[in-house]
């Protein structure tokens, strides 16, 4: 039951991260709601395997969680530099 | 005892789920992107946090509790390096904080004005923005890298950048 209301409260909030996802201005816009679903889906996943005693969504969730992070910086640096390799060419990073 | 866990269980988990959604709300209300990111940053670790915690006591001593921690400690780190990356990149691309004015009312307003050594991070050019000046927003911070290109050339560049980089230094 309190994961129950845990996990309507994740929802709704994943509901106002996609509005500003679409909405969003700028690209960081995006990208910051774009963090905020993968928050919110790891939450969820570990909420929903609490709430169903199948505490094994917990692996899935650990993982969302290192591919959320590598994700975001890996489309900030694409911004940047409008590529992901060629290290060469980052010869100078502005600190 | 197992009530009062399931009391502690509950206040954590409805904690977690408001600031959870606060930052959701403050991510669409806020007016710009840096007020946006200080929203989120709130939700994600406070809200991800007392989730985790609620999660935590009803998991005991198990090994569901050390994911649950694991889980926990990643997303605490890279929160906070997303939000610290993400805010970084918009200042580069020359996004301008919105500030309140002398009469209180909101101007977009050039960070390196406040703060100069800000300035010197910021005009250092990579070599990516000197090959390609495509995009309308990059006019600004253009600007200063032809200010600043000719005085940081000459002089080691880690000497210009170093007030910028004192505080990360010292972390």
């Amino acid at each position: 039951m309190m994961f129950a209301a845990a996990i309507i409260a994740v929802l709704i909030a994943l509901t106002l991260a996609v509005a500003r996802a679409l909405a969003g201005p700028t690209a960081f816009d995006r990208l910051l709601a774009a963090n905020k679903i993968g928050v919110g889906a790891i939450m969820l996943l570990a909420l929903f395997g609490f709430m169903t005693g199948r505490p094994e969504f917990l692996d899935v969730g650990i993982t969302y969680a290192l591919l959320n992070m590598i994700g975001t910086l890996a489309v900030l640096k694409f911004f940047r530099y409008g590529a992901l390799g060629h290290a060469q060419d980052l010869d100078r990073d502005p600190g | 005892m197992g009530q009062v866990v399931d009391l502690l269980s509950w206040a954590a988990l409805l904690g977690g789920g408001f600031f959870y959604v606060v930052g959701a709300i403050g991510l669409n209300r806020m007016p710009d992107i840096f007020t946006r990111l200080h929203a989120v940053s709130v939700s994600e670790t406070l809200g991800v946090g007392l989730l985790t915690l609620g999660m935590l006591l009803q998991a005991g001593v198990t090994l569901v509790a050390v994911k649950l921690i694991i889980i926990m400690v990643v997303m605490m780190w890279t929160g906070a390096v997303a939000a610290h990356a993400l805010a970084r990149a918009a200042l580069h691309d020359g996004e301008k904080p919105l500030l309140a004015d002398a009469t209180g009312a909101l101007v977009a307003t050039d960070p390196v004005s406040l703060f100069p050594e800000l300035g010197v991070r910021l005009a250092t050019p990579l070599k990516s923005e000197i090959v390609e000046e495509e995009t309308p927003e990059d006019a600004e911070p253009e600007a200063h890298a032809e200010a600043g290109y000719g005085e940081d050339e000459e002089d080691a560049n880690p000497d210009a950048e170093r007030p910028g980089d004192a505080g990360k230094d010292g972390r």
